[in-house]
């Protein structure tokens, strides 16, 4: 029931979390989290810890799914990939998200009036 | 759609909570490992990168606290949090929620109990009985009739083939279900002890172990030669023998016999059927020294033997019943005879046995079913109570809800709360019941020969704890989940203290329903105490006070007729000459008690379509004016004719006498009986009375002056005939040491015994009627309290404003009173609609008697009346200028 307290900045980071998952294919927590890194050119200071709580709850929408597999170093890590449930999940909240960034875009936009 | 994922989600972590901790654990490490290197590849020193690696993951605790939270329904620090709350919460209202607790516990408690007796008769295996599994008992079965008639005991033969055949079970035990009524010949004085057949594995199959000694064996069951051996029961070696622990090896004379004891048995073992309490077992084969029957190991009509078996391993019982039907119909085809249409049936062995469950099930089905309803007022009670009260904590709820709890935060804090309660009545529920039970059992008249343990054993125990919590939902969901419905805003502006109108209206019908519940309960149960009291006013026919009785067998010491006779006429010599006896005499067996002889009577010899059934009492001369019967024409027998074994002269009662001979005067008319050739005539005629049970139809009886050996004696006493009782037993000791008499009892104590159904029923639906009457007082003073102290601050207005202390009064009363009338009314109309159904239980009453009726209206009025009254002054008292300044 704590879930609710920060839904924005959660739902944002569960729609990174899927995006990235959909761009690079099957993916451990920790490479996730560079990945997130990277794009978001250090901008975006992030606890790589709350990936995990976005995973999961991704995980029990059915948006994601998980197998364990070995890592390119050759340790054993848990792979998260997107599912077809979540590719459809990511297409609707792409679009809400455009449309909300656009409207606050034209709003900030707003010249002084008089 | 999303929520039910995310449940599904939960419960399966609620079984693999342990195996996703460690998983989660793993990945956290191996997430850190891996951002330690990329920070050591970036040029940190290791142990930099270490702890920058921690400052980039952020709180691992924390983590693993949220994840747990995610797959688990609630954090247990949740829990206890909620828990400590909530007990605080509790605690600021000790006298109403207290009020809750003893309302819960005497509905739950009293419904703990009643199971407790379903319990101990037909769930738990008898005490003692350490093979738990696999025991079943075995019942003939006639195809051909229907009842409880149609079940019978086995015979010996029958027995024997049933315990050589069967492959399905593993042993077949057998034992006289009747019990053995023994004299032990106590160093020269005889004393009444009863014993037990039973066959040689009967010890061995329940798992049995005697606890000094050994137990009875198969070889000691021989029937070729039976070894005269006896196992003691614990209770009567303490009892009777100070627990000599040299007792093994002593020898015993029982019915004028040697034995010798082998064994003594565990304690608490007391045999597999309710009531028999045996003091001793003995081989079956021995039959015949305590049944003074010869033939009962041949007779393969002599139905007598309880017989159980075990079950092999991987045998169920509809495999067991399917092979004792294979063996049925083989007994049937080699003796057609005795066996036509004699089936067998299986049932699990419990302390009431197969055939007769139905009626114990369906009693305290009845019983429980009544139960349920007065703790369904209880649960009403504390509903509208914790309404009532969760109206006074909206102001909370709309803080807690405007910090940011949500909905399903608050449910569960109120759920937690009532939950609490429950818990605590559960608690109480349990003691309760432990009286409760005692209570019950002391109600039993001493005279009836039946033992009874009823533990509080698991599942007695589950059984408390399901009701408590089921009890704790049921009254809890509603003023939970109406209480979290909270708005906030107008709340916390202090718009208003009250509750709103859809609270009171609920509130309303739950004191509505539970009025009405209470009407129906109270209805049924004063029907059913006044139809009992008018049994119990029912005259049976004879004194029931100053008679002492004592009953007499002389045949189990296998004295000679003439020796019994001697008995009897020294015995009689002796009990008239004691100080206060007016008269005295000797009766087969007493009216209204379990005994029974029948036989058939009409005008002529033989078989013929005019035969009445008649019930048969043998008595000696002064029996109807010792026990106060009156002769309405003739005269009694004389002791001549009692002297003589074929005196051919009977007395009838009225309802014989109308039947057979109609608007005549029966005396000096012939009668025949049973198969006799020969007619008896009539000598007098008495008035009829009360013979089977006190309910019965009238019965045609003939009383024959010929005495078997086992008599009852019948003694009429000037005074209280208390003290006389041991008189009488010092009298039997004085004519002949070796006898004793059982049952020496007042008349009254022997009442008891009839009248005990009856008084049972009556007390406890009778407490059922005035727990739903207190209860439900209960639950309406407390409203109506809860509800004036809410609206102190609107009478101090209206009292300002200049409304009178009489119109507030009315006000507060019209309150209650209306849903008082309201609940009356649904409640008489289910009552009406109810009683039909308690119409064939009623006796000598009318199931709509209209007096009950008004009588329950009038009386819930009252008590209502009451109970909105003390708040209803309390309202009165306000002083509005206090009212005012108040909040």
């Amino acid at each position: 029931m704590g879930e609710k307290k920060s839904d924005v900045l959660q739902g944002t980071l569960d729609l990174m979390v899927l995006k990235t998952l959909y761009a690079m294919g099957p993916l451990h927590g920790f490479g996730i989290a560079r990945r997130i890194e990277q794009l978001s050119d250090e901008v975006l200071q992030l606890n790589e810890g709350t990936v995990y709580t976005s995973l999961l709850r991704l995980q029990q929408q059915g948006w994601i799914d998980s197998k364990w597999g070995t890592s390119e170093n050759n340790r054993k890590a848990r792979f998260y990939s997107i599912t077809r449930q979540g590719k459809k999940q990511l297409e609707l909240e792409t679009e809400n998200w455009e449309r909300i960034a656009a409207v606050i875009g034209r709003v900030l936009r707003l010249e002084r009036q008089g | 759609m999303r929520s039910l994922r995310q449940w599904v989600a939960k419960a399966r972590g609620l079984f693999t909570r342990k195996r996703l901790d460690q998983e989660f654990d793993a990945e956290i490490e191996s997430h850190l490992r891996l951002l330690t290197e990329h920070f050591v590849r970036q040029g940190m020193s290791p142990a930099e990168a270490v702890t920058a690696a921690r400052r980039q993951f952020g709180n691992v605790t924390l983590l693993q606290e949220r994840q747990r939270a995610q797959w688990s329904f609630v954090s247990p620090a949740e829990w206890l949090g909620d828990i400590r709350f909530g007990l605080r919460m509790l605690g600021k209202k000790p006298a109403s929620n207290l009020a809750v607790v003893v309302a819960l516990a005497l509905g739950i408690g009293i419904n703990v109990a009643v199971f407790g007796f379903v319990n101990a008769l037909l769930l738990r295996p008898p005490a003692g009985v350490s093979a738990r599994s696999g025991l079943v008992e075995i019942w003939l079965h006639s195809r051909i009739s229907t009842g409880v008639q149609s079940y019978l005991p086995f015979s010996y033969p029958d027995y024997a083939y049933y315990r050589d055949q069967s492959r399905a079970l593993e042993g077949v035990l057998a034992f006289d279900g009747d019990g053995d009524p023994t004299i032990w010949n106590r160093s020269g004085e005889g004393q009444v002890i009863q014993g037990e057949l039973v066959s040689g594995n009967y010890f061995s199959l329940l798992g049995v172990q005697a606890t000094l000694g050994r137990a009875i064996s198969t070889g000691d069951d021989q029937p070729a030669s039976p070894h005269p051996v006896v196992v003691l029961s614990q209770s009567f070696w303490q009892r009777e023998l100070g627990a000599d622990p040299g007792i093994v090896g002593r020898t015993m004379i029982l019915n004028g016999a040697v034995f010798s004891v082998i064994g003594v048995a565990p304690p608490g073992f007391a045999g597999l059927l309710v009531g028999s309490a045996p003091d001793f077992w003995v081989p079956l084969t021995l039959q015949e020294q305590f049944t003074h029957d010869k033939d009962r190991l041949t007779n393969r009509s002599a139905y007598w033997l309880i017989v159980a078996g075990r079950m092999r391993s991987g045998v169920d019982m509809a495999r067991a019943e399917a092979e004792m039907h294979v063996l049925a119909h083989r007994r049937e085809a080699d003796y057609p005879d005795s066996n036509k249409n004699i089936d067998a049936v299986v049932y699990p062995v419990t302390l009431v046995p197969g055939p007769y469950r139905g009626y114990v099930r369906a009693f305290t089905g009845l019983l429980l079913g009544v139960f349920a309803l007065v703790l369904a007022i209880a649960c009403t009670n504390a509903a509208s109570l914790l309404l009532a009260r969760g109206t006074g904590r909206m102001r909370e709820m709309a803080i807690r809800s405007a910090l940011g709890a949500g909905r399903g935060r608050l449910i569960r804090q109120m759920l937690v709360e009532s939950l609490l309660l429950a818990t605590a009545a559960g608690v109480a529920a349990v003691v309760l019941a432990w009286w409760f039970t005692r209570l019950l059992l002391e109600l039993k008249p001493a005279s009836l020969p039946v033992t009874l343990e009823v533990p509080l054993d698991w599942r007695v125990l589950l059984f408390a704890l399901v009701v408590s919590l089921a009890t704790g939902i049921v009254f809890g969901v509603v003023p939970a989940l109406r209480s979290a419905v909270v708005d906030a805003a107008p709340v916390l502006k202090e718009e208003t203290q009250s509750g709103g109108l859809r609270t009171s209206r609920l509130r309303s019908l739950l004191l509505i329903g539970e009025i009405a519940v209470c009407v129906v309960l109270l209805a049924g149960a004063t029907l059913c105490v006044r139809s009992l009291l008018h049994a119990s006013s029912i005259d049976p026919g004879f004194d029931t006070h100053h008679i002492a009785v004592a009953t007499l067998d002389p045949a189990t010491l296998g004295y000679s007729p003439a020796k019994v006779d001697a008995f009897y006429r020294q015995l009689m010599d002796r009990v008239v000459a004691l100080p206060g006896v007016t008269a005295a005499s000797y009766v087969s067996h007493l009216p209204l008690g379990t005994a029974r002889e029948s036989t058939s009577a009409g005008h002529h010899a033989g078989h013929g379509p005019d035969k009445a059934r008649v019930d048969v009492f043998r008595v000696a001369p002064g029996y109807f004016s010792t026990m106060g019967i009156a002769l309405l024409s003739g005269r009694d027998f004389t002791q001549k004719e009692s002297d003589s074994p074929e005196p051919g002269t009977v007395i009838v009662n009225e309802v014989l006498a109308r039947k057979l001979w109609p608007g005549q005067n029966p005396v000096g008319k012939r009668i025949a009986l049973g198969d006799e050739k020969n007619t008896s005539e009539v000598i007098g005629v008495v008035k009829s009375g009360k013979y089977r049970t006190l309910g019965e139809d009238p019965v045609a009886v003939v009383f024959r002056g010929t005495l078997p050996p086992a008599r009852t004696l019948v003694l009429r006493t000037a005074g209280d005939p208390r003290p006389l009782l041991d008189e009488v037993r010092r009298s039997v000791q004085a004519v002949d040491p070796m006898m004793a008499a059982t049952g020496t009892q007042t008349m009254e104590e022997y009442m008891a015994l009839p009248l005990f159904p009856a008084r049972a029923i009556g007390l406890l639906l009778g407490a059922s009627g005035l727990l739903a009457v207190l209860l439900t007082a209960m639950g309406l003073f407390g409203v109506i309290a809860y509800v004036v102290a809410q609206r102190t601050h609107e009478i101090g207005v209206r009292m300002a404003l200049g409304a009178g202390r009489s119109d507030v009064l009315r006000m507060v009363l019209r309150q209650g009173m209306v849903v008082t009338l309201i609940g009356l009314c649904i409640g008489l109309a289910g009552a009406f609609a109810g009683a039909r159904l308690l119409a064939p239980l009623l006796y000598g009453i009318g199931a709509n008697d209209p007096a009950t009726l008004i009588g329950v209206a009038a009386g819930i009025t009252a008590v209502a009346m009451l109970a909105c009254y003390v708040p209803a002054r309390r309202a009165m008292r306000v002083d509005p200028a206090v009212a005012l300044r108040y909040e």
